[in-house]
């Protein structure tokens, strides 16, 4: 290439157009608006196409990444979206959610150059770009073969399964306990996160590719997993960590203390912000304090903010420690979200009519470094106030529902009331029952769910093919 | 409570590791979901080496150190106590160890007053190694739940 045409090349990472902060605090819509075409294309011009890619090995579905780079680069964005679907039925959901710094990117060469290669955005571009170009297309799908799947949980893990296990020939019906389909994507993710349009339609593909979608079913009440398996050659639960939990501390049992699952299910599932077109109000309030630091922690505490009220994270170790996304972190700080950190709740103080409206938090400080190397947070003698608060969000983690636990004789539980099975195979201690996603690991990541989809609607496959 | 030589003592702390083993046992058995039984199984196995390591204390075949300094991550103490006089059938994990912290550093408490009750030097030290082994004891559960309950994500 000619000196002069090299200079002109701009080989930094392209930036996301977003929603500006003073605009976005006070709306609901999706924060970051994805790439132009000619971004997309610029973008993906930047991949140096390395002969042993690294990316692809660090996606838990192992998508094609330099394969539908090169279509892009190539504006055959037709051709891009074949190769990323071959890998990846839920690519909209997953360009904008999976934490690709931590994966895919992670492993970019060009990482300490001019940044690595934006793999989520250009997906989120392809998924985006089909779209718009009317009907989704269904492939031609191999004859039955007259087996029968019932998947539990219509979150990302269950519809991985589905997507996969339909194009296989396989009859597949989803039993969702909620009244719509994908689990944490409706729930749990907000609006401005992840539009729900977005997961309506992916789900909405699933469907016309013959899955069959259960709404207000739930497998432990409605029927048990032995029941179904009088009717099913195969059971994939996938049914998520739907169990909140609290801190075990005074106070908690006050109005306006809420889980975040309560709380974003308000939001997100049930439109609490949409009262009164939708019919089950959210509280406005003035003073919010989210407890915790993941991404449900900034998903509450930013949703808290477009409410109108005053938001802050109180986290009881350091900024670096904070399990949530860097880029939703400093999407909070933008927007004006307060950052308590190495604050710890002791206990909340209610009013006379039993609502929240103190909160007593001491300040951490991180001790020596134990055997493990990590320094853990230790409390500071004396550093103990109390601060007005009219909500309290607690936002520490969740675990799976013990229903399927409780109803299914022979699944072996671990300590965490999490459902043990193979890691390669979603095998589960029951014969004919699989398992993966949440359900196994605690509460994780959209893209970890789907990567244990796959490998269970693989081994899943496998056993009926054997039948 | 009063002691006279530390062969009482060592008898003393030797009976309170039973008794914790055997509370584990119990709540074992109340357990419904196998999980758990496995869970406070493990915590009475672990009360029992805690009696045999204190055995060999008392054979003049281990030392116990004084001043070794344990890590104090108090995250028990602003915990509410979980009642395990009433049903307990479905206690969770995180409910477990909070019983285990509490149990603990209620025994450091214990061997730390009974220090303060005695003027011999060498009461007074066996004394404070005990507490010393039961905060060590509390740290272990405390980084348990730290790692498995606080995740904050």
């Amino acid at each position: 290439m000619p000196v002069t045409e090299k200079k002109k090349l701009d080989l930094d990472r392209k930036e996301i157009p977003k929603q500006l902060p003073e605009v976005r605090k006070h709306n609901f819509n999706e924060v970051a608006l994805g790439y132009s075409a000619e971004t997309a294309v610029a973008e993906a011009k930047r991949c140096i196409k390395c002969p042993k890619p690294k990316c692809v090995g660090n996606c838990p579905v192992e998508i094609n990444i330099p394969g539908f780079i090169d279509a892009i680069a190539e504006k055959d964005f037709d051709k891009g979206i074949k190769i990323l679907k071959q890998k990846n039925c839920l690519p909209a959901i997953c360009g904008r959610v999976c934490p690709q710094e931590e994966q895919c990117e992670e492993t970019c060469i060009l990482q300490r150059k001019n940044g690595q290669i934006a793999i989520g955005r250009l997906e989120r571009f392809l998924a985006d770009w089909e779209a718009t170009q009317g009907e989704l297309k269904v492939p031609e799908l191999p004859k039955s073969t007259g087996k029968k799947v019932a998947v539990i949980g219509g979150g990302p893990a269950g519809l991985t399964v589905a997507g996969d296990l339909i194009q296989l020939g396989h009859q597949v019906t989803i039993f969702e306990a909620l009244h719509e389909m994908g689990g944490v994507l409706i729930y749990g993710i907000p609006e401005f996160r992840l539009p729900k349009a977005i997961v309506k339609r992916e789900v909405d593909y699933l469907n016309k590719l013959g899955v069959n979608l259960v709404t207000n079913y739930v497998v432990g009440k409605t029927k048990t997993i032995d029941s179904l398996l009088e009717e099913y050659n195969a059971i994939f639960v996938g049914s998520g960590a739907g169990l909140p939990w609290f801190m075990n501390i005074p106070g908690e049992n006050l109005n306006g203390v809420y889980s975040a699952n309560e709380y974003l299910t308000r939001l997100n599932l049930m439109k609490g912000f949409l009262f009164p077109e939708y019919h089950t109000p959210v509280k406005n309030h003035k003073k919010v304090a989210v407890v915790g630091g993941g991404n449900v922690a900034m998903d509450c505490a930013r949703s808290a903010l477009r409410l109108g009220a005053e938001s802050r994270i109180v986290y009881r170790r350091s900024r670096e420690e904070m399990p949530a996304r860097l880029e939703e972190i400093e999407n909070a700080e933008e927007e004006g979200v307060i950052f308590d950190l190495l604050t710890l709740p002791l206990r909340y103080i209610g009013d006379e009519n039993g609502w929240v409206k103190e909160m007593e938090i001491q300040k951490m400080e991180l001790g020596e470094p134990d055997d493990s190397g990590r320094r853990r947070p230790v409390p500071i003698a004396g550093s103990e106030k109390i601060v007005p608060v009219d909500a309290v969000i607690c936002a520490i983690g969740n675990s799976p529902n013990p229903l399927i636990a409780k109803t299914t004789p022979g699944l072996t539980i671990g300590k965490r009331g999490n459902i043990e099975a193979d890691e390669e195979t979603g095998k589960t201690s029951r014969d004919r029952i699989w398992a993966g996603g949440d359900v196994v690991t605690g509460a994780a990541t959209v893209i970890l769910a789907m990567g244990a989809g796959r490998k269970a609607a693989r081994s899943i496959h496998e056993y009926l093919c054997s039948l | 409570m009063k002691f006279e030589s530390v062969d009482e003592i060592l008898d003393f702390a030797i009976g309170k590791e039973e008794e914790a083993a055997q509370f584990y046992i119990d709540l074992a058995r109340k357990m419904a979901p196998p999980n758990m039984k496995e869970v406070f199984e493990e915590f009475a196995q672990e009360e029992k080496k805690h009696k045999e390591k204190l055995l060999l204390v008392k054979g003049g075949k281990k030392v116990l150190l004084t001043r070794e300094k344990v890590m104090d991550l108090k995250i028990g103490d602003t915990l509410l106590a979980v009642d395990t006089t009433i049903d307990v059938s479905d206690i969770t994990y995180q409910e477990a160890l909070i019983i285990a912290m509490k149990a603990e550093k209620a025994a450091f408490k214990l061997y730390h007053d009974l220090a303060k009750t005695t003027k011999d030097s060498e009461l007074k030290n066996l004394f404070l190694s005990l507490a010393q082994e039961e905060a060590k004891h509390k740290l272990r559960f405390e980084i348990e739940y730290d790692d498995n309950i606080l995740i904050e994500g």
